[in-house]
């Protein structure tokens, strides 16, 4: 273990927990209200991404009206998706649902490829680059205090992404349609009978999702460029979702942190090998999550019966 | 209704079935390369060629097939449309001796099953493929010996040493190995490393190799190289590596390689890996404490693009094997830049890659005209094109903008420049001008 | 389904009635397209050779997800990892220790069933898309293991250089010599996988699908069945995987990815869940999608020239995807289904609906 970049690694592991809690929030919409677990996920946060790209490079509109562009477009793609892709599957059994947003995915991966090309891009900037937050800690080493330091953009990303996750949480809590919601997601035919739309509220959190998501992409493309691959990293946020319990959005904050701790944790490691398994620490946390504890931190556990 | 649907599905089935299998049929449709053609003038005694032979009517087919749209597309894009201008323009001056060039390209998007699916749908196609260029090491690494087997010449910008120098002979580098270009600026650092070491930073280098986790990224550090670098007395104190993505995060790695003590950085990457390292050594606040140093892709134009700030780069040194658009004296330089003008080729592509495979068509060019001076066109084959390379060896592609040797058992040329940024765009400044590098060719 | 057959044809044994395949021109039929198949070389392409390589150990991997997934229940997103072990186990053994191909080629099996036991655990306690995680875990970690692990031995992020397979001196380094490989390896397979589905084991993944708890209180047991399910599917994937390595002669982490673990999941439903003939069908029209793409790609590329050559590999993903939520909405059943309600009609015409 190398010491003095303990404090360094597990605060930096915490901040960029920050955007994984927002992208695991954005499958936990979907799943709370039907039951979907949505592994096109990545592939919205990249088009969010994509369009904003394009709005604000390519046509040269301002960042601020390109996201909010990029934002009004993904939630309707959102709409789309919900109405063609997933209203026929209502009902249908998990393997089906699960392969219609695998089959999502490769869909918009091979849209987004098809019609933005598979060129790495700069994204613009919304923080600057350069001096970084320096922060002297308590922690002494050798006779020098431990300076953190800490790269902007991932200080404001973990507000940022903190942030949203705490205002749709409130949004579930104390607005109509979000106690709607919430109705819907404890039992869809109950919902239905005391006259709750219920497909319109599907519709509702998968624009909420596809919103959620685009904020991500955002966020993560900001923080140093764009690319195809940038659909790969909410698979760093399942594990959260698992973590947190599928249905909590506390949990998901809870998570997304404790996710990012663990690959901040291995990277302060003198062992190479520990130090690069940082890649699949999101992995290992989930089986050990599967093995102890499969409802999640905060999950309900459910039981079955013949 | 529905059954309606169902006959629709399946008939779209059908056709996709049917599509399918015309699929071969189709690709097969040019015609095998035509018989050696009677009106040719005779040639009984190759020693004495009656002038040069009238190929008007024939084709020549050079393959390539590369990254363009998975993690390499930016660097291929260029290089492909680099061989694919200068081929319009060999043609539109008169081809080979009248045979006309064509080429064909194939996507593998980085991935080493679709490149060996590409060669398998190539070498089908045709009888008796000349040459193949290909874009990455792992491409050349895993293809290598197929090459070798079929006689195949494949002319590559991947230069990973495995590629060349094991279970191989067929495929040709268009830059010395990374191996090489790791010895050549390591030797140099430690020769001036007063003069160019970090402020604070002691006698002695400590290097950090941060790179990236792929065939190419790892290509430089080899068995070979170590022990090249414990001659020098250079310490390898960090190995990290990164994701192959512009949006990666070194700040881990750099961290970790600060802590060991290294005050060199060598990243084998391309111009967004260098650009991702010198973009976090910055936030960080640790530019002054590391030489960064590259392979020859990183530094490039393209390097800027995705720098946050231009001025990150200045300090950037790597290997240079080969002429930049800024020699304009260069008459091949210029021929290069009127070809980007006239194909108005977007400004992004105004870098290494276009003007590397300008370069390398015009060698491949010459070796397949020295070959059928040679062997006569109808014994024009893939090994007839090895033998020449060799047999012109060492000769100069594009007037001198690559310098290349593949006289005996050599593979890649042993010479570069050293060059290092010091101000703004295209300000790559010669360091140390062409010198040969030190032989770190893997050994079996 | 129930077979229609002809008023008046009885089985008059036991023998009879297990049979598979019951009358004397079926089995001239299936003896002279296997024979057809293998004289392939004779008269098609290269490239159709390659091509029908391809689908045959495509088809393997998909047979044993289709034990899996389509007996059992269990959903596996992993099937591609477990190639990926096959491919090193048998690259290892063969450029390390010399083994001749046909040995290392079934301990490449077994030692991908082995690793496929240990990722197939958390089935005992979880189900669902937790067990969905469970195997994703699986194609993250495996990769990222042949990755970091062993670096002198698997050559890290490179991969290794595979040798090619030497079976009593000749070498098989062409797709047409690689066919006579593949295609044995595909009738082996098929008989493996047709006889499980209908024995005792068969109809206990049938439970367990079916319902599990159920099951259980029939006196199957869970852990064991589930366990045998995942040892199988990983056993047949280490197999396609070590067939593909030797004859791309290359393998590293990202020969197999999650794309292709997608993918074989997407040929099985298109292909048909729990049918023998599914694996057939998916990886018969997924690869062709997947070759008329590459043949489009090219026309693509004009239509919209921005996108220059990246058209091929998009299509690829977009013609996969578009037919897998196809025939999600349309047709969940898959060809198979399909495929029998032909076979049905045509014998109950003139009477068919």
């Amino acid at each position: 273990m190398n010491w003095q970049l303990l404090p360094q690694f597990a605060t930096t592991g915490l901040l960029a927990g920050g955007p994984i809690a927002l992208m695991a929030l954005g499958l936990v919409l979907i799943f709370k209200s039907s039951y979907i677990f949505n592994f096109a996920q990545g592939q919205l946060l990249l088009i969010g991404a994509l369009i904003t790209w394009w709005f604000s490079v390519e046509l040269g509109l301002p960042l601020w009206v390109s996201i909010a562009i990029a934002l009004i477009l993904s939630a309707l793609l959102g709409l789309v998706i919900e109405r063609l892709a997933l209203r026929p599957m209502t009902g249908q059994p998990l393997l089906s649902i699960i392969l219609m947003t695998l089959g999502l995915s490769q869909v918009l991966q091979g849209s987004a490829l098809l019609f933005f090309g598979g060129n790495q891009r700069n994204f613009p900037q919304i923080f600057p680059a350069g001096d970084p937050y320096k922060i002297i800690t308590p922690f002494v080493y050798e006779g020098n205090p431990i300076v953190l330091i800490l790269k902007q953009n991932l200080v404001w990303s973990f507000i940022v992404a903190i942030l949203g996750v705490i205002v749709i949480g409130a949004f579930f809590k104390f607005t109509k349609a979000g106690l709607a919601m919430r109705a819907t997601s404890e039992d869809h035919e109950l919902a239905q009978s005391i006259g709750l739309r219920i497909h319109r509220i599907f519709g509702i959190s998968w624009m909420l999702a596809a919103v959620v998501a685009t904020i991500g992409g955002v966020l993560l493309a900001t923080s140093s460029g764009l690319d195809m691959s940038l659909s790969i990293v909410v698979l760093a946020a399942f594990p959260a979702v698992l973590l947190g319990g599928l249905e909590s959005i506390p949990g998901t904050i809870i998570g997304g942190l404790l996710i990012g701790l663990s690959v901040g944790l291995v990277s302060a490691s003198t062992n190479q090998f520990i130090r690069n398994s940082g890649e699949i620490m999101p992995y290992v946390v989930l089986l050990l999550v599967l093995m102890i504890r499969p409802e999640g931190l905060f999950g309900q556990k459910r039981i079955e019966r013949i | 209704m529905r059954s309606k649907i169902y006959i629709l599905l399946s008939l779209l089935v059908l056709v996709a079935l049917v599509l399918g299998a015309c699929a071969p049929a189709a690709t097969e449709e040019p015609p095998p390369p035509p018989p050696p053609e009677p009106t040719a003038p005779p040639e009984p005694e190759p020693e004495i060629p009656s002038g040069p032979p009238d190929l008007t009517g024939e084709t020549i087919t050079i393959y390539h097939f590369g990254d363009l749209s998975g993690p390499y597309a930016a660097i291929t894009s260029p290089l492909v449309h680099g061989a694919e201008d200068a081929v319009v323009a060999v043609n539109e001056a008169g081809g080979i001796y009248g045979a006309m060039l064509d080429v064909k390209f194939a996507d593998t998007a980085g991935s080493i099953d679709e490149a060996v699916a590409a060669f398998d749908r190539f070498t089908g196609e045709d009888d008796n493929p000349l040459v193949m260029i290909t874009y990455g090491s792992g491409e050349v690494e895993a293809l290598a010996q197929r090459f070798a087997e079929s006689k195949v010449v494949n002319i590559t910008a991947g230069l990973s040493a495995r590629g060349f120098y094991i279970d191989s002979g067929y495929s040709f580098g268009l830059g010395p190995i990374y191996p090489d270009q790791f010895g050549l600026v390591m030797t140099f650092l430690q020769d001036n490393w007063a003069a160019y070491k970090p402020a604070d930073a002691g006698d002695e280098i400590k290097l950090a190799y941060i790179s990236w986790p792929t065939a190419f990224g790892q290509g430089a550090l080899t068995p070979e190289t170590r022990a090249f670098l414990d001659d020098l007395g250079i310490e390898v104190v960090a190995e990290e590596t990164y994701d192959v993505s512009p949006a990666a995060d070194t700040t881990t790695a750099i961290l970790n390689a600060q802590v060991a003590g290294a005050n060199v950085i060598w990243t084998n990457t391309l111009a967004f890996g260098v650009s991702v390292v010198l973009n976090d050594l910055n936030s960080l606040g640790l530019r002054d404490q590391f030489v960064v140093a590259t392979d020859n892709w990183g530094m490039d134009l393209a390097t800027y693009a995705f720098l946050a700030d231009g001025a990150y780069g200045v300090g950037l040194i790597s290997t240079f094997p080969y002429l930049w658009w800024t020699d304009v004296d260069n008459t091949g330089v210029q021929y290069a830049e009127s070809l980007f003008a006239a194909n108005e080729r977007p400004s992004s592509e105004h870098n290494v890659g276009y003007l590397l495979l300008v370069a390398g068509i015009d060698m491949t060019v010459q070796a397949i005209q020295h070959a059928i001076d040679t062997v006569g066109y109808e014994n024009l084959t893939g090994e007839a094109v090895h033998d020449a390379l060799m047999d012109l060896s060492p000769f100069e592609a594009l007037d001198g903008v690559l310098r290349v040797d593949y006289s005996g058992t050599n593979r890649s040329p042993h010479v570069s420049q050293i060059r290092m940024i010091k101000g703004g765009p295209d300000a790559f400044n010669i360091l140390q001008d062409w010198t040969d590098t030190p032989d770190l060719r893997p050994v079996e | 389904m129930t077979v229609l057959r002809p008023a008046g044809e009885f089985d008059t044994s036991y023998a009879e009635d297990m049979a598979t395949i019951r009358r004397k021109w079926q089995w001239v039929l299936l003896f002279a397209s296997i024979i057809a198949l293998y004289m392939l070389p004779l008269y098609a392409s290269q490239s159709m050779v390659a091509l029908v390589n391809r689908i045959c150990i495509t088809i393997i991997a998909v047979q044993g997800l289709n034990l899996l997934t389509g007996y059992t229940g269990q959903i596996s997103l992993g099937q591609a990892a477990f190639m990926t072990t096959g491919g090193y186990i048998s690259a290892l053994l063969v450029n390390e220790l010399g083994w001749p191909f046909y040995f290392s080629m079934p301990a490449a099996a077994l030692g991908a069933g082995v690793i496929g036991l240990i990722f197939g655990l958390p089935s005992l306690r979880v189900k669902g898309f937790y067990l969905v995680m469970s195997t994703l875990a699986a194609q993250f970690i495996i990769p990222w293991f042949t990755r970091n692990a062993f670096k002198d031995l698997l050559n890290g992020a490179q991969g290794l250089n595979v040798a090619v397979p030497v079976i009593f001196g000749l070498e098989i380094n062409t797709p047409q010599r690689y066919l006579m490989l593949t295609l044995t390896a595909l009738i082996i397979t098929t008989i493996i996988a047709y006889n499980v589905s209908r024995s005792r084991l068969g109809r206990a993944f049938i439970t367990v699908r079916d319902n599990d708890l159920a099951a259980e209180v029939l006196g199957v047991n869970l852990f064991r069945v589930k366990l045998q399910a995942f040892f199988l599917a990983a056993m047949f994937a280490g197999l396609a995987g070590a067939l593909a390595a030797h004859q791309l002669r290359h393998i590293n982490s990202e020969t197999f990815n999650l794309t292709d673990s997608i993918i074989l999941m997407g040929m099985l439903v298109i292909g048909g869940l729990g049918s023998n003939l599914g694996p057939f069908f998916g990886a018969i029209v997924v690869e062709m999608l997947i070759e008329i793409a590459t043949i489009l790609g090219p026309v693509f590329s004009d239509i919209l020239p921005s996108t220059a050559y990246g058209a091929v590999q998009a299509l690829r993903p977009l013609f996969f995807g578009t037919a897998l939520m196809l025939f999600l909405i349309f047709e969940p059943r898959g060809l198979a289904y399909r495929w029998n309600l032909m076979k049905a009609a045509w014998r109950l015409r003139p009477f068919s609906h």
